[in-house]
């Protein structure tokens, strides 16, 4: 049982630590421990385990973690898993914000934050592009992407409202598309 | 005052977390809407600052951005309760929804509405590049930084801890 704990716990710190680019860059990197170096699970199980993380909300690396900790080793092994995936990095960038807050006023600080601010608005465009080139299979969810537009800057409400109505608006026009089709 | 934060923190980043379909980077313009122009907990450019340090450090993007808010907000707690706003709603749901979603993770009803918010998302965060954008370049400098960015990116392939290390190194050197 310890061992287990164990396990996962370095599972999923190795994991974390070596996945740059957020939750999704993590991900391979557990398939390769969960699947590959402990077999507690099978491929299949693992996609499984994909399948039903996307489906929610959320980052999705605790969400994976949380199913594999959960499978192997009950509730102590979702605790074990998540300090290993949020731990380590999260005390690395509450100290290196607190001197940044520190040092506010330094020029040294100033410089280096002036040059570093593009290059975050470039990821971030990056982001945006790399899944913009998944999400737009159709031209009425290019609908959707100009509604969101024009409601967003156009008016006061909170995108969560957005967010919601689009689901809705997937369910009645997309998801009855694809039960016809089955149908014939 | 120190509870209430704390109640908001754990509220902000419920909120921001639940409704981020695809993983940490969607929830990432939800927690710039909680923490720059609900809370008014940071500026437009300290998030883009907590950005570039989220980005040089491995790991999942929504909790290092959860812990570094909470921390600036309410210290040690307010990482706690941050954190658990991030990560506890959506852990439950996968543990003890199993069955549930397994059944429905194929379903074209659940298909459908992800397809239908993909777009949503996308938008929101090309809105984030833009807001962060509007500050970010006050001289030419800036944007041939941001153009260096793009041919490294794109084109060298390099990676973006490295852009983002290189890129404050040059700042040290330029601007100071």
């Amino acid at each position: 049982m310890f061992k287990n704990l164990w396990d996962l716990f370095i599972a999923f710190t190795r994991a974390s630590n070596l996945g740059f680019g957020g939750g999704p860059a993590v991900v391979p990197l557990i398939k390769a421990e969960a699947v590959d170096r402990y077999q507690w699970m099978n491929n299949e199980e693992f996609t499984d385990a994909l399948a039903i993380s996307n489906a929610l909300p959320g980052p999705i690396a605790t969400k994976m973690a949380a199913y594999i900790g959960y499978k192997v080793a009950g509730w102590l092994g979702v605790l074990v898993t998540l300090v290993g995936t949020v731990a380590p990095t999260v005390i690395i960038v509450v100290l290196l914000g607190s001197l940044i807050m520190k040092y506010s006023n330094s020029p040294e600080l100033k410089a280096m934050l002036k040059a570093v601010r593009p290059v975050v608005v470039v990821l971030v465009a990056d982001t945006a592009y790399d899944m913009g080139k998944k999400s737009f299979p159709t031209i009425s969810t290019w609908g959707i992407a100009i509604v969101t537009v024009a409601l967003l800057y156009l008016t006061n409400i909170h995108p969560a409202i957005i967010i919601v109505a689009a689901m809705l608006f997937g369910w009645v026009v997309y998801g009855r598309v694809k039960k016809e089709k089955d149908q014939n | 005052m120190a509870f209430k934060q704390l109640w908001d923190l754990l509220l902000a980043f419920t909120r921001a977390s639940n409704l981020g379909f695809g993983g940490g980077p969607a929830v990432v313009p939800l927690i710039k809407i909680e923490v720059v122009e609900r809370y008014h907990w940071l500026t437009n450019a300290q998030f883009t600052d907590a950005l570039a340090v989220g980005n040089a450090l491995p790991g999942p993007i929504a909790t290092k951005l959860a812990g570094y808010v909470g921390f600036q907000v309410a210290s040690w707690l307010g990482v706690f309760s941050a954190i658990i706003g991030t990560v506890v709603p959506t852990v439950l749901a996968v543990i003890l929804l199993t069955g549930f979603l397994m059944k429905y993770s194929n379903s074209p009803i659940l298909k459908g509405m992800l397809k239908g918010v993909r777009p949503v998302v996308v938008v929101l965060i090309a809105q984030t590049a833009f807001d962060m954008g509007i500050g970010s370049f006050p001289n030419l400098t800036t944007w041939g930084i941001a153009l260096a960015a793009v041919v490294a990116f794109y084109w060298l392939k390099l990676h973006p801890a490295l852009m983002i290390v290189l890129a404050m190194a040059f700042g040290l050197l330029v601007f100071r």
